[in-house]
Parts: C-alpha cells; structure tokens; sequence
C-alpha cells in the first residue's frame, strides 16, 4: 500500500499526456479518419510549448504558471494547425491517411529539430521549471483516495479530468458526437442525413491535433522539462490505447492508466526493493506483451469505427 | 490559386537556397599550418558530453593555433557510416582526426592502416578489429579517463557538504566508464566516511542502472522515488535520464525540499538553475574531454604526438576532477576537496578502478 501511494502520483503523470492525445485520436477516427501522425503532433505541441514556455519564463520568471498555460496554448493552437495538413490531404485530397499520417511524423520531427537548432544553436530547448505539483487541501488528508489521488498532483491532470468528462459528454451525449459517429460508421447514410462530413472530418482531425499538441505540452510542463526532439514514441503508444479502449473514452482512461502504470513500475523496479527480485526486461516487456494479447483477443470482436481509414467519396454508395 | 502557391512555394525555396548557401561561405584561415577534422558519434554537435566536448578542444586549438577545423556529422553509426566521413576528411586535407566515443573502435582500426599517413585521435576507446584485442597504430593515440577519480573527488565533495544522510547513483547503461564513476563515487563517500568524519550512506536499492541513456520520464521517476525514500544526492551519470533527475530535483527544490544532483561529464550547474542563479548541482564530477583534445593537437604542433600510446587522463595531469567554481559547495569543503585533490596529484590517495566491495 505504501509502494503503491509513492508511485501512483508518478504513474498518473505519465498517463495524463498519453490520455490526451488518446482522446486526440478518438476524436479522429470516430470521424473515420485514422490519426497515425498523433506522435508528430505530440512533438510539434512539445517543442511549442518549449519554446513559447521558455521564451515567457525569462519575462515572467521561472516557472511562473502563467508561462507554462501559454506555452501549453500555444501547443494546442499549433497542434490544431499542424493537423490541418493532414485533413487536407486524406480529406480533401482524398489520399491515403497512413501514408499523410505518417509524413506528418517525419516532418514534425525533423522540421522540429531544424528549427531548435536555429533558434538556440542547440538541438535542445528547454524551459527552466515546469509545474510544481501540490496537494489538494483537505482532500489530500483523505484515507487511501487522499495519498492515491489527491496528492503530488499537477494542474494539467486536473485539467485533462475536465476534458475527459467533456469529451465523453460530447461524444455520447450531443448532437454533434452523434453526427461524428455516424461519420465514422457508415458517411454516405450521415451525407444522405444532410450531414457535412467533411466539415465533421475536418473539425475532428483538428481537435485530434489541438489534444495531441496538448498531450506533447503537457509531457514538457510536467516531468521531462526539455525538448529533445522526440516524446518517446508516446504518440504511437496512444494509438494502441486507442484500440485496447476499444474507441471508448473511458476505455481509453483505463489503456492509458495501465500503460501509465505498467512504464512507471518498470522504470521504477528497480528503485523498489519489493519489485526488484523480477527482472526488469520483464516488467518493461510486459504492458507491450498484454497490448498483443489483447489485440488478439478482441480482433474478433473489434469495435472500431467501419469506415475508419477510408476517404469520404460522395459519389460511392 | 494553384499557381499562386506554386509562385509562394519556389519563393519559398530560393530564400532557403540562398540561405543554405550562405552559411557555408565561412572566410577561410589564411594558410593554416594543419587541418584538424572531427567525426562525431551518435548525436549532436551540441550533446553536452562527449561531441560538444571534444568539439570545443578541437575549436579551442583552431583558434589559438590558427588552424582549420571542421566537423562531420555521419548519417547513421556503422562503422561504414564512420569511414566514409574519415574518407571524406581525409581527402580534404585534414589528415588530423579526432572520434569520441568507444564506437570508433572498429572504425578506427581500419582507418589507421588504411590512411598511414594522417593522425588519429580515439577518446574513450582503443582500436580492435571487433575482437577486443587493441592494435594502437603508430599513427594513433587512444585516451581513455580515470571516471572513478573523478567519482571519488565529487563524492568526497559531496559527502564533506551534506555531513549526513543517504545518497543514490543513476546510471544510463551498465558499461565500464559508467561503472567506473559509480564505483569511484562510492569510495570517495567511503572514503569521507572513514577520514573525514562524515555519515553517509549508500543503500543497494538506491544504486541503479537504469539501461539506456534517453529516457527522460524514467530519469524523472527513479530520482522521484529515491528522493522519496530519503535521499538527499544523486549522482545521475545518465545523459538524458539525468535530465530527468535534474528536473524533478528543481521541482522538488522549488517546493523547499532538499534535492541535489551531482552532475557528469560536464560543469552542469547551468542546468540545474532553477530560480535567480541557484541551482541543484551541487558539483560535477568532470572529464576533461576538451582538454584531451587540445592537448593531442597541440603535441601534434610540438611533434610530440604519442603515436601508438594509450593515455589515462586522471587527477595527475588535471584530465578529470571537480568544477573550479561550485556555488553549492561551501569553502571550507571546496579548499578540503581540492587538498584531497593534491593528494591524488601526488599519489598519497589511490583510487582503484574496480569495482571492490562496493554496490554494482
């Protein structure tokens, strides 16, 4: 129960990026888009919020929170952006949404580090301090929920708790979710409804950029502090929460929470005397062995999106 | 419209050709007596290790020498990617090369017979053919670091500042020069144990390697746990994942909780600024990697290049040590550590660089 407490703060901090750019991507492909630039996003959303964050530290001081929300708006705004690219060319254009998915990584990544290179002579940008993370008054002195839930805990993952119930709100509960579904189940039927679907393609394939962006914000507010050109194949990784919440949002709270959970005891095995008698090529195998047991197991009864991946063709019935 | 793009999309790559263009036009040294190249490892220029290091030795030398120096960086790091960009030097003219990192082993080996006629400098590694047993050309010199001096020196340092209380150790990968700081580490604390009246301990579950020198999220969660569990200091010889240790350590900072880091390979004070100048390195335990270089080059002026030598630069000759300046350490500890460090110079105090009775 102690291990457990110490950890959890830690475990929840990894998940929360990865939840939002889950999110990112349910949004996209219950629209019937297939998002796999997520990660390219998620480093173009890091390396903005470095850079407005750090830029805003020097005129606001170090770690003033005030710099870190404009960076992580900054990170939205330029996600949304980017992702734009990518409904243009696999909605407008029609092309083939992993190919302009995955030409949304590369030039991310590389655009990315070309222009950290020129701004600071140094691949890297980093920002002085990121967010303090704090306990809750009162809540905190809570048992068991209090040192699990309420403690060490930073002000984005409260932030994205919010947009979590939105989104679930939205999805299941609007005009506007149902729309989007329909647009990712079967887009002819949603068109003969007298829907848009490419406005609704568009509208989600950008939202999936503005939380992919907020999810490579939040990695560099919180726990890594630096853009160093990548986020760790996060992007990716929420592709397969994705699928192993099945296209649910509070499927995908419990993905991300067990690959949250699963990383941080194998980065922290070794640190615990009580995990460390497993080896650690176990433990830090062992979410990505689950994830394919899974995607075996449920390949038959997949709920994903039918039309997910296919362009929107008006004239096809 | 679509020729209105077009038009802004070739607008747009004249002004990069010209750009690109323009960079490369750098003046030229008028006549420089040698031409000093450099290949660099994986990563960058600018990797605050051993690149930007040994980078820094090569310009200091080009300019107080008044040399051409220039750098390549390989495409990838096979030992092809390394001899076509020696190639590329060699038949430029610069027939003084510098590698860092034990990844030019191989490379290097090849190279030596294969250009007999220029010089190389391998730091932090011996030419093998891939079968571990070292053939050091007569064309080449091969440095290697005493990590555990340097260990031992930022421990003692350490240890004197925080009188008591309980340290860690992050390592990136469980290879020789990352153990061998750990170890030196350990017995420069020891060593202030028994000596220098000070209590600290080193748990084994606080010793760690964590395997890969990148991975900044778990950087950030091991140091959080140990600093959980009561550790004060962290010697984090771990690249990236130290940048994780130095973050959480400013956050923890921030918030008044006691949280040092003893940072690697360089001065990283800058890094761990957190607030004003303060900062959570409370010293660094150092290679003087620029200095290694500098000195190849300029032995290389004086024709005095050691070909086919392997060096240690250790304490005796100033190639490892502490910061000269450490904020975060008071006087009274700096002028003892740097009497500890005479003491090495001289011999009176050996630091071994096995791994002994100590952890991992």
């Amino acid at each position: 129960m102690h291990t457990l407490a110490l950890i959890f703060p830690y475990a929840v901090a990894f998940t929360v990026p990865l939840l939002a750019a889950s999110l990112g991507g349910l949004f996209s492909e219950r629209s019937g888009v297939v998002n796999i630039g997520l990660e390219g996003l998620m480093v173009s959303g890091s390396f903005t919020c470095a850079v407005v964050a750090s830029r805003m530290e020097t005129v606001l001081g170090p770690g003033n929170p005030g710099a870190l929300w404009m960076g992580l708006g900054a990170a939205v705004v330029v996600g949304a952006l980017f992702s734009l690219l990518h409904a243009f060319a696999s909605i407008s254009l029609k092309a083939n949404q992993v190919i302009s998915g995955t030409a949304i990584n590369m030039i991310a990544g590389s655009l990315t580090v070309f222009l950290a290179r020129t701004m600071t002579g140094s691949g890297n940008v980093r920002i002085v301090l990121g967010f303090i993370p704090s306990d809750i008054p009162v809540l905190s002195g809570i048992p068991i929920l209090g040192p699990l839930f309420f403690t060490k805990t930073y002000a984005t993952t409260w932030l994205m708790a919010a947009v979590l119930a939105v989104a679930w709100f939205v999805i299941y509960k609007t005009p506007f979710g149902l729309r989007l579904r329909a647009c990712g189940e079967h887009p002819q039927t949603a068109d003969a409804a007298g829907i848009n679907v490419y406005r609704m393609r568009y509208i989600a394939v950008v939202l999936s950029g503005a939380l992919a962006g907020l999810a490579g914000g939040i990695i560099l507010v919180t726990y890594s502090g630096e853009f160093n050109g990548n986020v760790a194949g996060l992007g990716f990784l929420a592709l397969a929460a994705l699928i192993f919440g099945q296209w649910k949002p509070l499927g995908i709270l419990g993905a991300t929470a067990f690959f949250g959970f699963a990383a941080t005891i194998a980065n922290v095995s070794q640190v615990i005397p009580q995990f460390s008698r497993i080896p650690g090529l176990l433990l830090k195998a062992f979410p990505y062995v689950v994830t394919l047991i899974a995607l075996v197991l449920f390949s038959k009864s997949s709920q994903a999106p039918r039309a997910s991946g296919e362009p929107f063709d008006q004239g096809k019935r | 419209m679509k020729s209105k793009i077009s038009v802004v999309l070739i607008g747009i790559l004249l002004v990069l050709a010209v750009a690109g263009c323009a960079k490369k036009e750098a003046p030229a040294p008028a006549a420089p007596s040698m031409k000093v190249g450099m290949v660099t490892d994986a990563g960058t220029i600018d990797d605050k290790s051993f690149n930007q290091g040994t980078w820094e030795g090569v310009l200091r030398a080009g300019t107080e020498f008044k040399l051409d120096t220039k750098y390549l960086k390989p495409s990838g790091t096979t030992e092809a990617d390394y001899l076509k960009e020696i190639g590329n030097l060699y038949d430029a003219g610069y027939k003084f090369i510098v590698t860092p990192g034990f990844k030019f082993e191989t490379t290097i080996f090849q190279a030596q017979t294969k250009y007999a006629d220029a010089k190389f400098v391998l730091i932090d590694g011996s030419p093998h053919a891939g079968d571990w047993k070292n053939v050091v050309g007569p064309n080449t010199v091969s440095i290697f670091f005493a990590e555990h001096e340097s260990g031992f020196v930022a421990g003692v340092a350490a240890a004197l500042q925080m009188k008591t209380g309980s340290f860690g150790f992050i390592g990136g990968m469980e290879i020789p020069p990352v153990q061998k700081f750990n170890w030196g580490f350990q017995r420069g604390v020891d060593y202030a144990n028994k000596n220098l009246g000070t209590k600290i301990t080193i748990k084994a579950e606080n010793v760690i390697y964590q395997g890969s020198f990148d991975n900044v999220a778990a950087g950030q969660q091991i140091a959080a746990s140990m600093y959980d569990k009561g550790v004060t200091v962290i010697f984090a010889a771990a690249g990236g994942v130290g940048v994780g240790a130095i973050n959480e350590a400013k956050a923890r900072a921030t918030a008044g909780k006691t949280a040092w880091i003893v940072g690697v390979d360089v001065d990283q004070y800058a890094d761990g600024i957190y607030t004003g100048d303060k900062s959570v390195i409370l010293t660094s335990a150092m290679k003087r990697i620029d200095v290694a270089a500098f000195d190849m080059i300029k032995a290389e002026l004086d024709k005095t290049f050691p070909g086919g030598k392997t060096l240690t630069f250790d304490a005796k000759n100033n190639g490892v040590g502490i910061p000269a300046k450490n904020p975060n350490l008071a006087p009274e500890v700096q002028a003892k550590v740097e009497e500890i460090f005479k003491l090495m110079q001289n011999g009176t105090i050996t630091v071994p660089a096995d791994q002994g009775t100590f952890i991992k």
